[in-house]
């Protein structure tokens, strides 16, 4: 086996991943809460890329703290 | 396992794009091939001998060998194809998901992890080099190789198809775009680089598709009301049970009794793919120890009896909510109307806006670049050091064989590159591809199960059986192709479908593997047992469990996720 090799670990890449577009997407579904889409999707009144937007902004946010790079 | 539903997407199609994407969703897909890129060069340093290149290092823990392992299985082919043929056949559908994925798997963890990972060997044709010999390795080797460039070039061809269909996008474009980004990423950081993007690929696919049943179900007001909704649309047939309509061929629209279900899906053909298909098990034997692989391997089965919930329930929710009625694609051609295999996009524009949309989307680019990152990096592996190696330069130095490696990647992307526009002049090549996969893959893994339990199999007996087994699976495809009425024989029912027909040679061609693998073995001479140790059952030091805490042991969570997947069965009989 080859020597313990430490680089970033993967989750930190994940996170910051689901971070970027958990702000996207949550921007989006805000900048459509005001100016509505002439077709809107089903269930537009639940207003999902909110939500989950946010939830992937959450995740990505704990991932990418919890796993960045310099931290033992 | 995505074979036997390979779907030949859109192959003819010319109907306009499916869906429109906004700026928002642009800079998602960018961001996406942005970020693998990065991570190709960012890796590259950590790649630089043998072991890192082609075993990730062998320092994997078993969540992330866990993830990848489920990941090189789970591409855009397997979600689109299988929630297209939910929505035809219906919750059938999902035997794919369970009998024919979870025993397999977790035999794979508790059997025969211990013997892969012990041997220490690169590759699953490194294996049968060393129980059985160069000859048994050649076949595998050769075959496999093929295998993985015809995968990869099928799903290349798929990606740009579908991209070309749903999306509008220039089919060249699509599929070099994507081909030489993952080039560029397993070139730099071999499995390494792999094993990174399955990872980020797995949760790409996640939270691009767990929308859609979540948003569906309450569209259709609940499970309960969804299977209502379904029996008043389609009455008379039977979407939503795994077994109560597998008594024979005809009570079911995918042709299937449940004797070959079980003997041939769940034994044959299953086992062969998870125990011996080196593009997953090169993710598990990447673990950090046997321990890793193990519990990795058993997370995997965990995680794939949870993908039904975002392939075959979406499937089960077009039937449900889509307010026209899919039909094949031969019939989607002549009527103007929408296929079967669009069932997914669907439901995508369905529910997701802009932003949403994106992500949908990227997860689908992402599982089909993950698929080819896969298929390359074991290509690389199997090329380098059973054949490469093997046959053609014995000795040379280690940083010698990661160049090769490297320059293998690069050689594999551009053959699947020209096997994707095979595929575009031959369409029938993705049929072959699954009666190929049937030759290669279910006698390999009757040869190397005898081999690891059984130290009385010869080498003779490991070739001949793997000769054999190859050789029935080549002659009763030939026959039922030259005479239909052999259908009788060889699927016990002489209007059996495709599917029954390959399932039931899986299993031929298994039973003729074992049979002539233990009679010319009985017949010949068997190797000394200090030539077997680490490689065979009683002579192989498997590390004791004694001291570990009950949580801690693979053997506790196998059984955990076996009794997950009775109850599943029980609970949609």
């Amino acid at each position: 086996m080859s020597e313990q090799k430490h680089y970033i670990p993967i989750w930190f890449f994940v996170g910051a991943l689901l971070l970027f577009y958990g702000v996207l997407i949550t921007g989006a579904g805000i900048y459509y809460l005001f100016a509505p889409m002439p077709n809107e999707v089903v269930l537009a009144h639940l207003h999902a890329p909110i939500w989950w937007g946010g939830l992937l902004t959450a995740l990505g946010a704990f991932y990418t703290i919890h796993f960045r790079p310099g931290k033992q | 396992m995505t074979l036997l539903f390979l779907p030949s997407f859109w192959l003819q199609a010319t109907q306009s794009r499916l869906l429109t994407m906004s700026p928002v969703d642009l800079v998602i897909v960018v961001a996406y091939f942005v970020l693998v890129l990065v991570i190709g060069f960012y890796l590259k340093r950590y790649a630089s001998t043998g072991e890192d290149f082609f075993l990730a290092g062998r320092q994997m823990t078993a969540s992330v060998a866990g993830l990848s392992f489920i990941s090189a299985n789970l591409g855009s082919l397997e979600t689109m194809g299988y929630a297209a043929a939910t929505y035809q056949h219906g919750m059938v559908i999902a035997h794919a998901y369970f009998i024919a994925a979870i025993p397999a798997i977790l035999f794979l963890a508790i059997v025969m992890m211990p013997f892969y990972y012990i041997s220490k060997t690169h590759s699953v044709p490194g294996y049968l080099k060393l129980r059985y010999g160069e000859s048994t390795r050649s076949i595998s080797s050769i075959t496999f190789a093929v295998m993985t460039i015809l995968m990869s070039g099928i799903n290349m061809f798929s990606m740009a198809k579908v991209m070309q269909v749903i999306l509008g996008w220039d089919f060249n474009y699509s599929m070099w775009v994507s081909s030489l980004t993952v080039a560029v990423y397993v070139m730099m950081g071999g499995l390494l680089s792999a094993i990174f993007n399955e990872v980020l690929q797995f949760f790409l696919i996640w939270f691009g598709s767990l929308l859609i049943p979540i948003l569906g179900l309450i569209e259709a007001g609940g499970w309960d009301n969804m299977v209502a909704r379904i029996n008043q649309r389609f009455a008379g047939q039977d979407y939503t049970h795994l077994w109560r309509n597998m008594g024979s061929f005809t009570d079911n629209p995918m042709g299937l009794d449940w004797i070959g279900v079980v003997l041939g899906w769940g034994i044959a053909i299953s086992f062969g793919y998870w125990t011996t298909d080196f593009l997953v098990v090169q993710r598990v034997l990447a673990a950090k120890n046997l321990r890793s692989a193990q519990l990795g391997t058993i997370l995997g089965a965990a995680l794939k009896m949870c993908v039904p919930l975002i392939v075959i329930l979406p499937g089960l929710l077009g039937l449900a909510v889509l307010p026209m009625n899919l039909v094949s694609e031969p019939e989607a051609l002549r009527t103007g109307q929408h296929s079967y295999n669009e069932v997914l996009p669907l439901m995508m524009a369905r529910y997701c806006g802009p932003g949403l949309l994106g992500l949908g989307v990227t997860a689908l680019i992402a599982g089909f670049m993950s698929g080819m990152a896969g298929n390359v990096s074991a290509f690389a592996t199997v090329w380098t050091y059973d054949i490469y190696k093997a046959l053609i330069r014995k000795t040379a130095s280690d940083e010698h064989y990661v160049k090769m490696g490297r320059w293998c990647s690069i050689l594999g992307v551009f053959a699947s590159i020209g096997t994707a526009y095979l595929v575009m002049f031959f369409d029938n090549i993705i049929a072959y591809a699954q009666v190929i996969f049937i030759f290669g893959i279910v006698p390999q893994f009757g040869t190397i199960i005898l081999g690891m339990l059984w130290k009385r199999v010869t080498p003779k007996g490991g070739f001949y059986g793997l000769l054999a087994g190859t050789l029935t699976s080549i002659g009763l495809f030939a026959w039922v192709r030259l005479d239909r009425s052999a259908l009788k024989y060889v699927a016990f029912y002489e209007n059996a479908s495709e599917m029954a027909d390959n399932i039931y040679r899986a299993f031929w061609c298994l039973l003729a593997t074992f049979v002539v693998t233990i009679v010319v073995s009985l017949l010949t001479k068997p190797k000394p047992d200090s030539e077997l140790e680490n490689l065979v059952y009683g002579l192989t030091p498997i590390p004791k469990e004694k001291g570990l805490p009950w949580i801690q042991r693979p053997a506790f969570w196998a059984a955990v996720v076996g009794a997950a997947f009775v109850m599943v069965n029980i609970i949609f009989w």
